[in-house]
């Protein structure tokens, strides 16, 4: 085993680092989508169940089925990590909108009041009292999508998008267990680290109880 | 005779076609403590929050400095208008210092300006401004949170200040504490306010007059002598349920069982 990590030292560092792009990239654009589309959702009540339904119906498709799905998009189809980022950042957008939108409708009803009476225009509302007071939750929802995608993204080798899966396909084509467990290992180590990260950062941002 | 700060013409408020308050005609002198007195229900609550618009009328209209709500800009109104609610709504993750000192940092006013202010406040409320103005809410008893919550309100220098039974949520002492606390500030500050209150001591204690509400009409306006010689029946109820918590039940007078 040591014997093997020595000889794959550049390769595994090369796919987890290729690993680790997919996720922040598809996590980067969800955040960006995810986050303003959740507060939408609360000051748009109406679109909440067409909006949470389409982001269930996306969770339940399979991913190399998803990923299959995007390969005739145009410009997307052209290079596998874009087909691989677009289907990850798709599937962690669910967790996000959803902690969003809970997050911000559970902030203190006496807070938004009182903030109201004060004179908050509804952007300072959003700024100084629903999203500091969300982050932590929000935060949650993404910790789960970054955790979700780790695992998911091991599929994205299939369509040749790199990361780690490389290791575990060969692996699985190979018969060999070693190879499958360079794959596995790092990527149950990332998905540990991102989730004891993110889960600090939470704990942290977690407004006090008045 | 001045113009009333705060002027209810033939207000009706209504919420999924129930009327909730109303027809209402009240007039709020300056510099008085109006205090809205009534149960659960009564409409007192809806009456304050139409005040700052944060309800609006279904008709009529409500004057603030002889002009309709409606007219204003609602943030300027409500920034113009101090704010005092139950729960005291201060910002979790916002200091002492700074949730006092919101009001006027959102009116713009300079740093070193704000800080003054904050500090002036907090001792107004009886707050010592270097132990607490640090603190965080978590950080304070009921009664100070309740008094940071008056101070944040006053910070602004607002002409009218609204109180949405401010010192309901507090322990007996406390409470007596505050409302006395309330008495002297207010000698000094002489703001138009309205209190809402289910508490007839407090009424009482507190009120230049009690306007009585119940299911949301207006039984009638009252001075503490008026209220106290008043043969209406809603008042004596009012009177008898305040006067009987003095006593025990089954006790006479000089405390032996009957």
């Amino acid at each position: 085993m040591v014997e093997f990590l020595r000889i794959h030292r550049v390769e595994i560092t090369t796919l987890t680092l290729e690993h680790v792009w997919l996720v922040a990239a598809s996590m980067g654009i969800a955040v960006l989508i995810g986050v303003p589309a959740g507060v939408l959702l609360t000051r748009k009540p109406r679109l909440r169940e067409p909006v949470m339904g389409g982001a269930n119906i996306i969770e339940t498709i399979p991913s190399l089925a998803l990923f299959g799905f995007l390969l005739p998009a145009p410009w997307l189809g052209a290079r596998a990590d874009r087909i691989a980022i677009t289907a990850l950042a798709l599937y962690a957008l669910l967790p996000i909108i959803r902690n969003t939108y809970v997050g911000i409708t559970g902030v203190d009803p006496g807070v938004r009041e009182a903030a109201r009476g004060m004179g908050l225009t509804s952007r300072q509302m959003l700024w100084q009292v629903e999203l500091p007071l969300s982050m932590s939750v929000i935060l949650a929802g993404v910790r789960t999508a970054t955790v979700l995608c780790i695992g998911i993204a091991t599929i994205a080798a299939a369509i040749g998008a790199g990361g780690l899966g490389e290791f575990i396909f060969r692996g699985l084509a190979m018969v060999n267990d070693s190879l499958i467990l360079a794959g596995a290992i790092p990527a149950a180590i990332l998905a540990l680290a991102a989730d004891l990260g993110l889960g600090w950062l939470e704990a942290r941002l977690r407004p006090p109880r008045a | 005779m001045d113009e009333p700060a705060i002027a209810f013409r033939g207000v009706t408020y209504r919420a999924q076609g129930r009327v909730l308050l109303g027809p209402l005609d009240l007039d709020v002198r300056r510099g008085e403590t109006l205090v809205l007195l009534g149960r659960s229900g009564s409409g007192k609550t809806t009456a304050l929050k139409l005040i700052n618009r944060l309800l609006e009328e279904s008709e009529g209209s409500v004057l603030v400095d002889g002009r309709p709500t409606r007219e204003w800009d609602a943030i300027t109104l409500r920034r113009h208008i101090g704010y005092v609610i139950q729960e005291t709504g201060l910002f979790p993750h916002y200091t002492v210092g700074k949730n006092v000192g919101l009001v006027p940092r959102l009116l713009g006013k300079p740093e070193a300006q704000i800080r003054e202010r904050v500090d002036a406040m907090l001792r107004l409320v009886d707050l010592d401004p270097q132990e607490f103005r640090q603190r965080y809410p978590h950080q304070l008893s009921g009664g100070q949170r309740q008094r940071v919550g008056v101070a944040r309100a006053l910070a602004g220098d607002p002409e009218i200040l609204l109180m949405d039974e401010p010192f309901g949520a507090l322990d007996p002492l406390s409470r007596v504490e505050l409302q006395r606390q309330f008495l002297e500030i207010q000698k000094r500050v002489r703001k138009t306010t309205v209190l809402v209150t289910h508490d007839v001591g407090e009424a009482l204690l507190l009120a230049t007059r009690i306007a009585l509400l119940e299911g949301g009409k207006l039984m009638g306006i009252y001075s503490r002598p008026e209220f106290f010689e008043s043969t209406d029946a809603t008042v004596a109820a009012y009177r008898a349920a305040w006067s009987g918590n003095l006593q025990f039940p089954g006790e006479d007078r000089h405390g032996g069982i009957s």
